[in-house]
């Protein structure tokens, strides 16, 4: 008894769609982070499943997975420092509140 | 009698972990609990990866996510004091909105992932040897230009972040 | 029915091994801290023309044993402002990752927990996860002193990381394998790798210094600046889970580390005759660095925290990267030998000895002419 690609692919999905309504939802910008790295996890899942089923030869899902993590550590280091550089200006991390830029 | 049962069980329960461990993180109000059970989201991935058989995958998810990402998101909780509240989350304009959106989606998205029914093959020997070759061989381009990116962040991230000193300006300023 | 080893079904074989593998790391842990505390103080206590521990046990040998017993019986303090359950947490967040470490470190031939072939990967991936332990420690403490001590912890171990993995890297690429055992299988005799790699040695040794926070890199519990950086809240056993199991292990697991990639493992002579002799050898390899380890601490002084940082930033990792460079393009020009690796290895090593000086000098220098010139008007308005 094994576990079907459709489960991995289903756990992706509903974690990628919690991240979603984060993103949505959250009024803190750290937060509004963690939930954007969440959804990149989720799509990372859905790849490496689908890797193992179609082209568990070359690895080329899992080679997309490791440019995700990339970009997914450029993200949160240059969010993260947007973050701090506005907290500095004005100490708010609730993106509502920031909106000093709107005409 | 074999250890096949024990693939689902484990999937059951990593698949609990991270679904919860994600709900908590939008759920709770305390922002130093919803970095840490982010991390444990991203434990259990990890482990998610070890049973698709993609062990490197696995090691990268713990070293980078968990050792770093996570470690810097805490970072930035402990230097931006702030106060949630609690209307973070209900009784706000796009809860409604959010809901019906991710709703939509996200139910046609889960019935259909089930349509793939059979089982993931594993390889035999790892994955490291396909992973490596694949990277520098095919993927060497856009590897390069990954590292080139990341680069860019670090310097950038500095730049964004570089607060004057205050005494070496004013040396500047007397030369 | 099928027989598995010791003529043991698989079935029951497979708990059987996990219980017995996690039995004796936790019995190494708890025995190599206690010995190590007591080598720790006896060692300082030498080079600081002192006794040490002479009272409990012949030579004071069972002095940490006393030691553990207090620390057990002791009262479970927990301050009230502390944060409930990450308070809790964080020692085990510290211990996990070190006892996982002891999965993939080959003490013999056959002696090994399991030999995956991401071994070295993994090694630094439980590694990494130590910082998180740290770091929620400080936070939880609620205190000024832990907080530092966390974000100190935080910055120096992420950063040290860097050339940490990027010493590792070299020698995946003269041995090829990320196998604990492969790597150990490729320095036959006495031709071990510290030879042909010195200087990624050499990398490797001071970031680990930087990884455990031993002296001089132990900022992130400096106790004249940060009284203990983020184990100030601690005492009794989670102080000792934290302080004493998990630096302590996390020590013995980077000697091992070092040992198994540039000191052949646990191949020594008669290892052929006798495999058994392949844990004696391997033991008294990881106990030498350790004791290299407590000399250092006995000897030099600890760094300041911009020290510290532009030290990894703007030394080590140039250097680190340099040597990843040289050897590889070295090992694709030379497929067949590793003596141009060497050489190349060595002359780096000799530049990086030679060179402190030089950086040292000029540092000092342009410090003196900024103090200067800060101080001079000064001067001039007071005359």
């Amino acid at each position: 008894m094994t576990v079907p690609l459709g489960a991995y692919v289903a756990v992706s999905a509903v974690l990628f769609f919690i991240g979603c309504a984060g993103v949505l939802t959250r009024r803190n910008a750290v937060v509004i982070l963690m939930c954007v790295e969440l959804m990149l996890n989720a799509a990372n899942l859905a790849l490496v499943a689908f890797s193992r089923k179609y082209g568990s030869i070359d690895e080329r899902g899992s080679v997309f997975v490791v440019f995700v993590f990339v970009v997914a550590a450029a993200e949160v280091a240059v969010g993260l420092a947007i973050i701090l550089s506005a907290y500095r200006n004005r100490p708010e991390v609730n993106v509502d509140e920031i909106h000093q830029m709107k005409g | 009698m074999t250890f096949d049962f024990v693939e689902p069980v484990v999937f059951a329960l990593l698949s609990i972990g991270v679904i919860a461990g994600g709900a908590a993180v939008v759920l709770l109000n305390r922002i130093t609990a919803a970095a840490l059970l982010m991390a444990f989201t991203f434990l259990c991935m990890a482990g998610m990866f070890v049973l698709l058989g993609a062990e490197t995958i696995a090691a990268f998810q713990v070293l980078i996510y968990v050792g770093a990402i996570t470690v810097l998101i805490l970072y930035g909780v402990m230097f931006t004091k702030f106060s949630d509240g609690p209307r973070a989350l209900f009784f706000q304009k796009q809860t409604p909105i959010a809901a019906v959106f991710v709703a939509a989606v996200a139910i046609p998205v889960a019935l259909f992932s089930f349509t793939f029914t059979s089982a993931p093959p594993r390889p035999g020997g790892g994955d490291l040897p396909a992973l490596a070759t694949s990277v520098f061989t095919d993927f060497a381009f856009p590897f390069e230009i990954a590292s080139v990116l990341l680069l860019a962040a670090m310097v950038g991230a500095i730049a964004l972040t570089r607060r004057d000193d205050p005494e070496e300006a004013a040396m500047r300023r007397r030369r | 029915m099928p027989v598995g080893p010791f003529g043991i079904d698989p079935f029951i074989w497979a708990p059987l091994r996990l219980i017995i593998a996690v039995g004796l790391a936790l019995f190494l842990v708890l025995n190599g801290a206690l010995l190590q505390i007591y080598l720790e103080r006896k060692i300082q206590a030498i080079i600081q023309d002192r006794l040490g521990p002479y009272h409990v046990g012949p030579f004071g040998l069972l002095q940490t044993f006393a030691d553990a017993l207090k620390l057990i019986s002791k009262e479970d303090v927990r301050a009230k402002a502390t944060d409930g359950w990450f308070f809790v947490a964080a020692p085990a967040l510290v211990f996990c990752p070190m006892l996982a470490s002891w999965v993939v470190l080959p003490f013999a031939r056959d002696i090994v927990g399991t030999d995956l072939d991401i071994g070295l990967l993994y090694l630094t991936t439980l590694g990494s996860m130590t910082v998180l332990g740290i770091v929620i420690a400080g936070w939880a403490s609620n205190n000024k002193y832990a907080l530092v001590g966390g974000l100190r912890s935080a910055g120096q171990l992420i950063s040290y990381e860097i050339p940490q993995i990027l010493a590792l890297v070299s020698v995946a690429l003269v041995v090829g394998s990320l196998s604990m055992i492969d790597i150990t299988r490729s320095q036959p005799g006495p031709f071990v790798n510290v030879l042909v790699l010195p200087f990624s040695f050499v990398i490797y040794f001071i970031s680990a210094l930087a990884e455990t926070n031993r002296t001089p890199f132990d900022l992130p519990e400096a106790e004249s600046e940060l009284v203990a950086g983020w184990l100030t809240e601690y005492s009794g056993m989670r102080w000792g889970t934290m302080l004493a199991l998990s630096e302590y292990g996390n020590v013995t697991v980077v000697c091992g580390i070092i040992t198994t990639l540039w000191f052949g493992g646990w191949q020594g002579p008669g290892v052929d005759a006798i495999p058994l002799l392949g844990v004696l050898w391997f033991t008294l390899k990881v106990y030498a660095f350790i004791v290299v380890m407590m000399w250092i601490r006995a000897t030099l002084p600890r760094l300041r925290i911009d020290q510290l940082m532009s030290f990894c930033w703007k030394g080590l990792i140039p250097m680190a990267l340099v040597n990843i460079v040289a050897v590889a393009t070295l090992a694709l020009a030379f497929p067949d030998t590793l003596v141009p690796i060497a050489i190349a290895n060595w002359v780096l090593v000799i530049v990086f000895i030679a060179g402190i000086p030089f950086v040292q000098r000029r540092r000092l220098a342009t410090l003196r002419a900024r103090a200067r010139a800060s101080t001079a008007p000064a001067v001039r308005a007071a005359s």
